[in-house]
């Protein structure tokens, strides 16, 4: 199980000719995205390489000052992205969605590395790769979360407006709003729950299975990290948006949209 | 009796309201060209804005003294763009009562608004199909359900013909008088406001709009 292939520089740029593929639709379909997938594979690529010389740096000389930095950044970099896509949200709701993602990201990695793995949190093999799964998966589901919340303000704000005109209060006018996107928020992380195993063998597993762990042992990894990556989702929107909708409104109950 | 009193408001440094005074169970319409400050004086007055400068009175007493969710269900505001949900009549005045965090009034009680509302359509009948005008009605039928001390009507007969404006003005105005309710009405057309109007308000002469 342990004879992988390493791939060379002819096999590895195979796999570009792929997005050829891509470009050729989009032009057909007139979609206008062909340099975000340009400059999207292009910094992929980048930040991929950095990230392997890095690892393989911290990974030969693990030091626990290497482990902090990497997950700073990587947590700067979520609440950057997060924040940078959601740009019509005022000051006191970004500083807790950040806080939000920040806290519960770090909850969850130390759940599962100290509760469930059982290693020391500064132990680089473990904590930054799961760490990464979590905090993508987390990004993902507070961007989606805030975008539906913000779009969904946007588009009724006839009904926010008549029903604060009725006396209705403003946590019982937006609760519902929050409800709604933390489902749509979750919605992709259980549907890709129920296809796992059967129409999909998901990254981390894939990934143990072609270095050369059994596939009994790679799927105790990905259910508790299905498991994680459910609750960081659920947990980051929850906490973002149940605070963040109080900063909606002010004393006198006036929506400051 | 005055019930609302303004002196010197100045809304975003855009508007200001000099003086003005609306009187207890009377009918006061408001009239005034586009961009003068009406819908604006309506919000004031439920304080869903607030103003930059000036003092607004409701009976008496500082609007900012009130709890503000207090204040709307007494002064209730049928805003111009109404919203209904895209259910039966039956299921909006359900809804818009849970909101309130009361129980929807029998079907009897529901009948009754909708007909001094001139909107006597069957309950079961679904609100998004109807028109802006018939919407408006039923909005306001639901609104009056909940015994307002003011009902405030955003330019009530806009999206009506001239014959079922004036049914319905009558209408909301004797149920007014008859149960010591305010209201208070935008239009455009002067002759329906002083025709049906215990006072009448010109923002034209009132305010001024920098």
């Amino acid at each position: 199980m342990s004879n992988v292939i390493v791939l060379n520089l002819w096999q590895f740029g195979a796999i570009y000719l792929l997005l050829l593929l891509v470009l050729a639709i989009m032009k057909k379909c007139k979609i206008n995205q062909t340099k975000l997938l340009v400059i999207g594979s292009i910094r992929m690529t980048l930040q991929l390489i950095l990230a392997g010389l890095v690892l393989t740096y911290i990974f030969k000389n693990p030091h626990p000052i290497f482990v902090l930095l990497y997950l700073t950044a990587m947590m700067a970099m979520s609440v950057h992205t997060v924040l940078s896509r959601n740009k019509g949200i005022n000051r006191n709701f970004q500083i807790i969605v950040a806080l939000s993602l920040i806290l519960t990201g770090l909850f969850v990695i130390l759940f599962f590395i100290l509760g469930v793995v059982g290693v020391s949190f500064f132990n680089p093999q473990y904590t930054i790769p799961i760490s990464g799964m979590i905090m993508g998966n987390a990004m993902t589901g507070v961007s989606l979360g805030l975008k539906t919340f913000h779009e969904n303000l946007k588009t009724q704000k006839p009904k926010i407006d008549t029903l604060l005109n009725m006396g209705a209060t403003p946590k019982s006018i937006l609760l519902p709003f929050v409800n709604k996107s933390l489902e749509t928020a979750l919605l992709p992380t259980l549907n890709s729950m129920l296809g796992m195993g059967i129409i999909s063998l998901p990254g981390m597993m894939t990934g143990q299975i072609l270095s050369g762990t059994l596939p009994t042992t790679a799927i105790l990894y990905q259910i508790a990290i299905m498991i994680a990556i459910t609750s960081v989702v659920c947990l980051a929107v929850f906490c973002s948006l149940y605070l963040g909708y109080r900063t909606l409104y002010n004393a006198k109950n006036q929506m400051l949209l | 009796m005055s019930l609302f009193s303004l002196k010197n408001v100045t809304f975003k440094n855009l508007i200001h309201y000099s003086s003005l005074t609306i009187h207890e169970n009377k009918t006061t319409f408001i009239c005034g060209k586009s961009g003068s400050g009406k819908s604006t004086l309506l919000k004031l007055l439920n304080a869903t804005i607030s103003p930059e400068e000036g003092e607004i009175l409701y009976q008496g007493k500082s609007i900012n003294e009130y709890d503000t969710i207090a204040l709307r269900r007494d002064v209730m505001l049928v805003a111009q763009n109404v919203y209904l949900f895209d259910t039966t009549i039956r299921n909006n005045f359900e809804e818009f009562y849970s909101y309130r965090g009361l129980l929807a009034p029998s079907e009897e009680v529901m009948n009754l608004f909708l007909n001094i509302c001139l909107a006597d359509f069957p309950l079961t009948n679904n609100c998004r199909d109807m028109s802006g005008g018939e919407r408006q009605r039923i909005y306001i039928a639901i609104c009056l359900s909940f015994h307002p001390k003011v009902l405030m009507l955003d330019e009530p007969t806009s999206a009506l013909d001239e014959a079922t404006a004036v049914s319905l003005l009558q209408n909301l105005k004797q149920y007014c008088n008859e149960h010591g309710i305010t209201l208070i009405a935008i239009t455009h057309d002067k002759t329906l406001a002083k025709s049906y109007g215990d006072e009448y308000i010109s923002l034209d002469s009132e305010v001024s709009c920098e």
